[in-house]
């Protein structure tokens, strides 16, 4: 058993003997029943051979709150060093850059306390930098971690120890060092959390692991953008990052409506569903919608970017919600897995 | 085991589980030996997969074994005998039986006087009952030729015997004297007697009234059949699925005639496998915990005049002929184990210190009498009667009517503390300030943590030595047995009176040791096995034991286990060859396949190459083979017996069954049982049918019931209880609970009680699988969760349907798990022979809802058993 | 020691004794798992977990066992199975592991050190058999070990040991890959028509050290017919991951040009 789970007793309606009889030949004749009240009588076990008392195959994930708000701090803060750099490369608003610094600094303290406290054994988070190894994304993701902790406070570090007055030769290189580095690292930060859950063995995750990195990156732009803009940086810029943001999450939004099969059943159903749509309007066309109307006032645009920031927030709960209840749907496995052999057979059947 | 020990000679196991690899076919029945001997069960897969044998399983619930066999047959509880009976009739009308072992090697051709009347004849009972004592008197079940013996008439008291001892042979009677009719054509010979008795069981019968189809009972009969002849074998495997039942032991004793008419006895891959239920309970009737029976299964002497000294309980007891005539020798060496130097020729070796059997001592009559007020106190060691009692409930209200209660356990079992959270004193119905018993719960040491031997089912003794020791108090049995013995010999040294001189003579003088003064196992094994007083050297055969006090044993049948000083057989582990040899020690002298004289034919060759086991060896003048030959070694095949020859001497030399005082394995029974000579079909105590047999006999008329208010019965059949219910074990407890459910990684396996309904019946009662129901029978009511299963077929009986309903009895009110008591269920009823209770094929109701969402209907019940309503 | 331990367990010979569950977790001190009454036929373990590594399954289905003959109306059989982690040779929890914790034995086995184990959880997710877990409150991932302090010390593991019928067995993996064909053509002959092996040699996995030989399709015991090893899908994310970080780069680079 999964740990915590209760397993499922169910409670139903009574049957008829008629609805038994019909279940009974019905296996008899095809190996096979359609599933639902009927099927409890007898003993969870008439329906051919299509799973094991429709039991979870897979574990679902056991993180709990911190992760998905660490995919949310950790976009946010990958993309302002982002921004800060290039920002400053364009020769942006120097106060905008500092704040853009700064998001990206307290990102780097907040990231890794919500990690550590995710871990079964927090003591022992120094293990993540065990080793370095390509093909675990989690591993990956650690060493980016700590080096965008460490080009990050780099940044910010001369960068304020410039403005207050210290005239050191090195600074300035060091400085555009550490924010060209840490808008890689942050970049990195940003996109390598859709490659985590991209790449496991949870349906609605590999499925859709072209998707999530783009999607989560994308976040992590408008979110970031979003801050400097109840910061009060109502630029250009801003604007255009917000407009983009919204833009293309709207996009995202119409794709995952698009996906129908039992394995994108999580997208559109349950918590996790409900929860991707509400946020996915509000990081989407909501966001849109306001900045398009109220493109000039500073509140439309504060209302457009908290309405980002509210959307983006919850659809990392429910990306996480959605593997949960991925894993519990054994059907979705074996439906995604008998189309991949029809396919790959398929595939070599025509030279 | 009387079923066997009638039979046989011997009542256990006649062969090793791993026999069963030669065998052609193996007809599991009355047993879920999957489920409940699942290391043992290795060798019948291992026989069905290497080597081709068809494991046919008859069983009313489609159970782990049913999984793994190649023919599984239901079959309504409680008619086995209709089902074997109807085998035997397969056989006998198709004449089926393997001739020349039937003719040589059993009383087939033994002619019975015309006194003799059968229930056919009668409707249902033999000849010989006397419906006032409710007893038979079997002289007209005799052999033609053979007198009854006067002077023991005492000693047919059925009230007094629980069957046990000489594996139910009674013994007094000399049988050497017979008429044969080897054409097996005389109207009164066994073998047409057999042929008249069993005509009405036919497949007809067998359909209509267990349930079975007639194909699936041919096809059944034809594979068990074809194993059988000079090259083939095959081996019958049975459990408590026969022997808890009203005519357990003729229901055993139907196999037993089955493998004797197939020539399957004391052949590789033949033979009866007794599956006894626990690791060792064929130690704990070996060297017996019973009331009627001293160790190596003599007689315990009963209050009358075949008892009054040593010499008369020696006349009762000794047959003229085969290997019982060496009586004296046993009981005698046993006096001398017991009492040591106090025991002397001239105080005829201490036997009138033995106590005498005055009753019925059983356990179900003791805890009828305990619930009467009658008993003072009581020890309860290794045993959970709260639990695994039947009727469970009146068990643990008869406890409270003692004065004081000494258990002895690993765990706080439910008899430790009933007094304080039985379902009784749960509902309200008993206060623990009104219940006077004092208990005492004293911890007991777990198998690991003591010396001694376990005697499995293959009656094969295995040493286990000490790992650890106890915690704390905690004591082995040896430990607190002999530290009782002495605080109560230190009074009785104080009180003089005759009544403790056999308390003072006991020898006891075992080495005690260490800081805990443990007494020393193995030289409690070591007397077990015996020595010569003289010189103190162990003895290395019961063939050395003597009449005249020169010789102690504890237990004759156990003599050769500790052949020497030092030579522990019990702790051997070198396997030799395929029987074993050299691991563990088996008794009789480590003869693996008993009756093992009749692998061979008469003439003392192999009946085939492939089958051979023991044989002659002319050159070496001795018998030989693979076992150790069960059978004088230096006897020939050829041996006649001289006139007047006694004890074995007296047998030929083509009588395998040596315990026999006719050497014949015995398709009749003349004398040791209580309900006939041959078996017949009664219904159990509650059924749904009438008998169909005899309509003026309904059930086993030498059983008793025990009905008594708490101890109802159902009507048979009755409208208020229509379904048949049967108890049974899972793999994943043992018996009562205390050792399982106290551990968590077997408790969580099945942690909750549940009763297995078929899914007709569920849809019948809109019973939601997994739901909670109640249970109720004439006795009492528990709660299960539902298993719908489709393992569980309801049966045509009489054309109508009869629902089965299976419930597992290990539940109780302690432990990591807990559950309501499947015993309560099952009613205190005593088989004619071994006093066993029937706790399968009882009568039951089931209801929707818990018990207490039922408590109307409940009471209901139980006032119209009271007769409070009509 | 065995160079490539592997276990063959064989569904046409278990008994369902459950020897195995309570073996493992004698030796391995493997904690309760749950004292939850399921209805699943005879199985209330449910699952492999963090502290259930043998897990003994219990199918009534509504067809027949080759040619075994039974008194009912329609086809019936109760077929057991006793799962276990599958030690892949390509192993989905081991290459997730950010720690190092997992990593392959001299045995060929996969365990998980716990003594370096953080309980991260990743391994969880990346496991396409749904074995291993974390365990509460512990806080780390726990799975089989396939008992290898036994097998350092040249003893085969609890649960082979304590099988009564020999339905789990253990030895070299080609050997018992072999042991399984022969064990399947024979069924087959002997009338097991749906008799196969369970050994996904054909996937990224690449084939486990614990195959079984099953009647009927995989579904039916919650094995993945076609298991992948998640690290597959680290190409198509991680170019998904660089394109778009470029593009948004892009998108930055724009936004603070106009």
């Amino acid at each position: 058993m999964a740990a915590g789970e209760k397993p499922v007793v169910p409670s139903h309606p009574k049957a008829s003997e008629e609805r038994l009889d019909a279940i009974r030949n019905e296996a008899a004749a095809t190996g096979k029943v359609v599933t639902g009240a009927g099927r409890v009588y007898a003993n969870a076990q008439i329906p051919g051979a299509e799973d094991y008392y429709n039991l979870p195959v897979l574990k679902p994930p056991t993180w709990t709150w911190e992760v998905p708000l660490y995919f949310f701090v950790g976009g946010i803060a990958g993309v302002s060093s982002v921004i800060a750099f290039v920002g400053h490369l364009f020769h942006a608003d120097p106060p905008m850059v500092r704040v853009a610094l700064w998001i990206a600094f307290v990102g780097t303290g907040l990231c890794p306390a919500l990690l550590i406290s995710d871990l079964g054994r927090p003591l022992r988070f120094l293990n993540m930098l065990r080793v370095f190894k390509w093909r675990s994304a989690m591993s990956m993701g650690s060493w980016i971690l700590a080096a965008f902790g460490g080009c990050a406070f780099l940044a910010l570090a001369t960068n304020e120890l410039i403005l207050y007055g210290i005239q050191n030769p090195f600074l300035p290189p060091l400085r555009w060092v550490g924010e060209f580095t840490g808008a890689v690292t942050g970049l990195l930060l940003a996109s390598y959390t859709g490659v985590l859950i991209g790449a496991t063995a949870i349906p609605v995750w590999y499925e859709n692991r072209r998707l999530i990195p783009a999607h989560f990156l994308t976040s992590g732009l408008g979110g970031s953008s979003a801050i400097l803009e109840l910061f009060g940086f109502l630029l250009p810029a801003t604007q255009i990052l917000g407009f983009a943001a919204a833009g293309i999450e709207t996009v995202v939004g119409v794709i995952l409506e698009s996906r129908l099969g039992r394995v994108d059943a999580p997208l559109h159903h349950g918590k996790s569903g409900w929860t991707m749509r509400i946020a996915g309007t509000l990081e989407g066309p909501i966001a849109l919608l306001v900045r398009i109307l109220w493109h000039g006032s500073a509140k439309g645009r504060y209302a457009a970017a908290a309405c980002f920031l509210l959307g983006a927030l919850c659809s990392r709960y429910a990306w996480i919600w959605a593997g949960r209840a991925s894993a519990h749907d054994p059907q979705a496995l074996f439906e995604s897995q008998h189309a991949a052999m029809t396919a790959s057979r398929a595939a070599r059947r025509t030279p | 085991m009387p079923g066997l020990g009638t039979t046989y000679g011997r009542g256990g196991a006649t062969t090793a589980p791993s026999d069963v690899v030669h065998s052609d076919a193996i007809l599991i029945m009355g047993s879920n030996m999957a489920e409940n001997h699942p290391v043992g069960f290795q060798w019948v897969i291992e026989a069905k997969e290497k080597h081709g044998a068809h494991v046919i399983h008859v069983d009313p619930r489609f159970s782990r074994t049913s999984a793994v066999a190649n023919t599984w047959v239901s079959l309504r509880a409680g008619s086995d005998i209709l089902f074997l009976g109807g085998l035997i009739n397969y056989i006998l009308q198709n004449n089926l039986d393997f001739r020349e072992y039937v003719l040589h090697y059993t009383n087939a051709s033994v002619i019975i006087p015309e006194t003799f009347k059968d229930s056919e004849d009668l409707g249902g009972i033999f000849s010989g009952w006397d419906a006032q004592k409710k007893q038979y008197d079997n002289t007209s079940w005799l052999y033609q030729g053979v007198k009854a013996d006067e002077g023991s008439s005492d000693h047919h008291d059925n009230a007094q015997s629980g069957g046990h001892s000489q594996h139910g042979i009674d013994s007094s009677t000399d049988l050497s004297t017979y008429e044969q009719d080897l054409t097996l054509q005389h109207p009164r010979c066994v073998y047409q007697i057999m042929k008249r008795h069993f005509a009405r069981y036919t497949p007809e019968m067998v359909e209509r009234y267990c349930g079975v189809s007639k194909e699936a009972f041919l096809n059944v009969a034809k594979i068990y059949t074809s194993a059988s002849g000079p090259d083939k074998t095959g081996a019958i495997c049975y459990a408590l699925g026969w022997t808890q039942h009203s005519s357990g032991v003729q229901m055993i004793r139907c196999a037993a005639m089955i493998q004797l008419l197939l020539g399957n006895m004391g052949r590789p891959g033949g033979g009866i496998l007794a599956l006894r239920g626990h690791a060792s309970i064929q130690g704990s009737t070996d060297i017996p915990t019973l009331f009627d029976s001293l160790p190596g299964y003599l007689s315990m002497p009963k209050f009358g005049y075949s008892s009054k000294d040593l010499a008369s309980f020696i006349r009762a007891n000794k047959p003229r002929t085969g290997f019982w005539n060496n009586f004296d020798k046993y009981i005698i060496s046993m006096l001398k184990a017991f009492y040591g130097d106090s025991a002397t020729p001239e105080n005829d070796f201490g036997f009138n210190w033995l106590p005498r059997v005055t009753g019925d001592h059983s356990h179900q009559a003791y805890w009828l009498d305990m619930m009467d007020g009658k008993m003072d106190g009581l020890f309860v060691i290794g045993q959970n009667p709260a639990v695994a009692g039947p009727n469970s409930g009146m068990e643990r209200r008869a406890l409270g009517k003692l004065k004081w209660l000494v258990v002895r356990e690993m765990v706080e079992t439910e008899t430790a503390t009933f007094w304080r959270d039985s379902p009784e004193v749960q509902s309200g119905e008993l206060k623990p300030a009104h219940i006077g018993t004092e208990v005492f719960l004293m911890p007991a040491a777990g198998h690991v943590e003591k010396d001694g031997t376990f005697t499995n089912t293959q009656r094969l003794l295995q040493w286990r030595e000490k790992a650890i020791d106890s915690p704390g108090d905690a004591r082995s049995e040896n430990w607190f047995i002999y530290h009782l013995w002495e605080r109560i010999i230190a009074k009785a040294k104080l009180d003089l009176r005759p009544r403790n001189q056999g308390l003072l003579a006991l020898r006891m003088d075992y080495a005690i040791k260490g800081e805990r003064r443990e007494p020393e196992a193995e030289e409690i094994l070591q007397e077990i096995n015996g020595w010569t007083i003289a010189d103190h050297k162990q003895l290395t055969t019961f063939a050395e034991l003597k009449a005249d006090g020169t010789t102690a044993c504890g237990c004759w049948i156990y003599c050769g286990v500790y052949p020497e000083r030092g030579r522990n057989r019990g702790n051997e582990r070198d396997p030799k060859d395929e029987y074993g040899h050299g691991w563990g020690w088996a008794w009789p002298l480590d003869r693996r396949v008993i009756y093992n004289r009749a692998s061979a034919k008469p003439d003392g060759t192999p009946w085939s190459e492939r089958k051979k086991l023991v044989w002659w060896d002319e050159a070496a003048m001795k018998w030989t083979g693979k076992d150790v030959p069960d059978f004088t070694a230096t006897k020939p095949p050829t041996y006649v017996p001289p006139p007047g020859a006694e004890g074995d001497a007296a047998l030929a030399g083509d009588k395998p069954y040596i315990l026999h005082a006719d050497g014949m394995g015995w398709l009749w029974v003349p004398v040791g049982l209580n309900d006939g000579p041959l078996p017949t079909h009664y219904e159990p105590l509650e059924s749904p049918i009438r008998n169909p047999m005899y309509s003026t006999q309904q059930v086993n008329p030498a059983g008793l019931n025990r009905a008594r208010p708490g101890n109802e019965y159902a009507k048979s059949p009755d409208a208020r209880f229509p379904y048949v219910l049967t108890t049974y074990r899972l793999t994943e407890h043992h018996t009562a609970g205390g050792m399982s459910r106290t551990l968590s990684h077997l408790a969580e396996l099945q942690p909750e009680l549940f009763c297995e309904i078929s899914m007709e019946l569920a849809a019948e009662l809109k019973i939601t699988h997994g739901e909670w129901v109640t249970l109720v029978t004439a006795r009492g009511a528990i709660e299960a969760h539902a298993l719908s299963t489709s393992r569980m077929k309801p049966l045509t009986i009489e054309g109508k349907t009869v629902h089965q309903v299976g419930v597992p009895f290990h539940w109780g009110y302690n432990g990591l798990v807990k559950g309501d008591i499947g015993n309560d269920l099952i009613a205190i009823s005593e088989e004619p022979n071994v006093r066993i209770m029937e706790t399968k094929g009882l009568l039951c109701n089931v209801l929707v809802g818990r018990r207490q969402e039922n408590a109307a209907k409940l009471k209901e019940y139980h006032s119209i058993m009271e007769g409070k309503t009509a | 020691m065995t160079h490539k331990a592997a276990f063959l367990t064989d569904a046409t010979i278990c008994i369902g004794c459950k020897a195995c569950e309570v073996a493992c977790k004698e030796w391995n001190e493997v904690p309760e798992d749950g004292l939850v009454w399921s209805g699943f036929s005879y199985d209330n373990t449910q699952a492999l977990g963090a502290s259930t590594w043998r897990h003994v399954m219990f199918l009534e289905q509504p067809a027949t066992a080759g040619p075994q003959q039974i008194d009912m109306e329609n086809p019936f059989r109760w077929i057991f199975l006793s799962d276990v982690c599958k030690h892949c040779a390509n192993s989905g929890c081991l290459e997730a592991c950010p720690t190092g914790a997992i990593v392959r034995t001299n045995v060929g086995s996969v365990l998980v050190q716990s003594d370096v184990c953080n309980g991260c959880g990743y391994c969880v997710v990346s496991c396409p058999f749904g074995v291993v877990d974390k365990r509460h409150p512990d806080g780390r991932a726990f799975k089989c070990t396939f008992c290898y302090d036994r097998q350092s010390a040249e003893m085969i593991p609890a649960c082979a040991k304590a099988c009564p019928t020999q339905s789990i067995r253990f030895g070299e993996l080609d050997e018992l890959r072999k042991e399984a064909d022969v064990r399947v053509a024979e069924l087959q002959h002997r009338g097991y028509t749906d008799a196969q092996v369970y050994d996904p040699l054909q996937t990224s996995v690449g084939g486990t050290h614990a195959i079984f030989v099953i009647l009927g399709q995989p579904d039916a015991y919650n094995l993945p017919p076609a298991p992948e090893v998640p690290t597959i899908y680290l190409k198509s994310a991680w170019t998904s991951a660089l394109v778009s970080a470029l593009v948004l780069a892009a998108i930055v680079c724009a936004a603070f040009l106009f």
